[in-house]
């Protein structure tokens, strides 16, 4: 699990994000969970947050509708559709709010063979860097609705108290 | 030129860590409190470089000190880490925790898979 700004000396390095993690299944069997809803609703967003899907249509140009609920009760709407399709390798989509969001950016997913395992790879290319903070902003508030201060300050009273050598 | 760079270190905690020697003072302080000396020694710099950097870390917030006896201890006080905290909590922080429930959500599909023979 890892998450960087970009590679470095990349022309687009300070609006893209790029997200990665190797999982240890199959490669069929991650694109898989990236291709229905029933997969989907078990996975889609930090712990703690739902999903609930008014249309789902897995092809290029079909479109995902749904509503992702925050544990705090907060609702936002989603709205992806798939530009490129090409499984188990690949997944490119258009990620907004609602059809014709004019800051709907797209994000790239790669699946690639990694011995047993695979590595997944969300490149995400904003077409400005305002838009990537934009968007850095935004999420920040979702996960602000389950991150109370509280929360926080526990997490980081535990990383204080775990020993110097870790 | 200095002065502005001094400024700028002293104020923002992400210029605070981004120096090397003040991390590592930042990880000595997380087994606990320690005086100005035992850092110094152990990160092998003198006591008033030391000093330096524990100035900088107080000053932002990350470290806090207190008298004991003769001797300064400093503490480390992570809530000052909170704004690298919350950079780094978006989108990023969305997806890492996406894929983490991914990972173990297949997992179970690779048992499920593998029990069905």
């Amino acid at each position: 699990m890892s998450a960087t700004g970009g590679s470095m000396g990349s022309a687009t390095a300070d609006r893209e994000i790029v997200i990665s993690r190797v999982i240890d299944a199959p490669r069929e069997l991650v694109f898989e969970a990236f291709t229905e809803v029933r997969h989907l609703s078990r996975w889609w967003g930090p712990e703690g947050f739902t999903t609930t899907t008014r249309a789902f249509e897995f092809r290029v140009g079909g479109e995902w509708e749904f509503a992702m609920h925050g544990p705090d009760g907060t609702d936002y709407e989603e709205w992806i559709s798939w530009t490129e399709l090409v499984p188990p390798e690949r997944i490119a989509l258009v990620h907004g709010e609602h059809r014709g969001d004019p800051n709907a950016f797209e994000s790239v997913l790669t699946f690639t063979p990694d011995g047993e395992a695979t590595r997944i790879e969300m490149r995400t290319v904003f077409p400005t860097k305002e838009m990537r903070d934009e968007v850095v902003e935004k999420y920040h508030v979702i996960e602000g609705g389950r991150q109370t201060l509280g929360k926080l300050d526990a997490y980081v009273t535990e990383i204080a108290r775990k020993g110097g050598g870790a | 030129m200095a002065a502005m760079a001094r400024a700028a270190t002293t104020s923002d905690v992400f210029n605070a860590i981004a120096e090397p020697r003040r991390r590592e003072i930042l990880v000595l302080l997380r087994a606990g409190e320690r005086p100005v000396g035992e850092l110094a020694q152990e990160l092998g710099m003198t006591q008033p470089g030391a000093s330096k950097h524990l100035r900088v870390l107080r000053e932002v917030g990350l470290v806090r000190d207190r008298k004991a006896g003769r001797q300064r201890l400093y503490d480390l006080d992570a809530r000052g880490l909170r704004p690298v905290y919350e950079w780094t909590g978006g989108f990023e922080r969305f997806w890492n925790e996406s894929f983490e429930r991914l990972d173990a959500y297949v997992q179970d599909l690779k048992q499920a898979k593998e029990e069905e023979g």
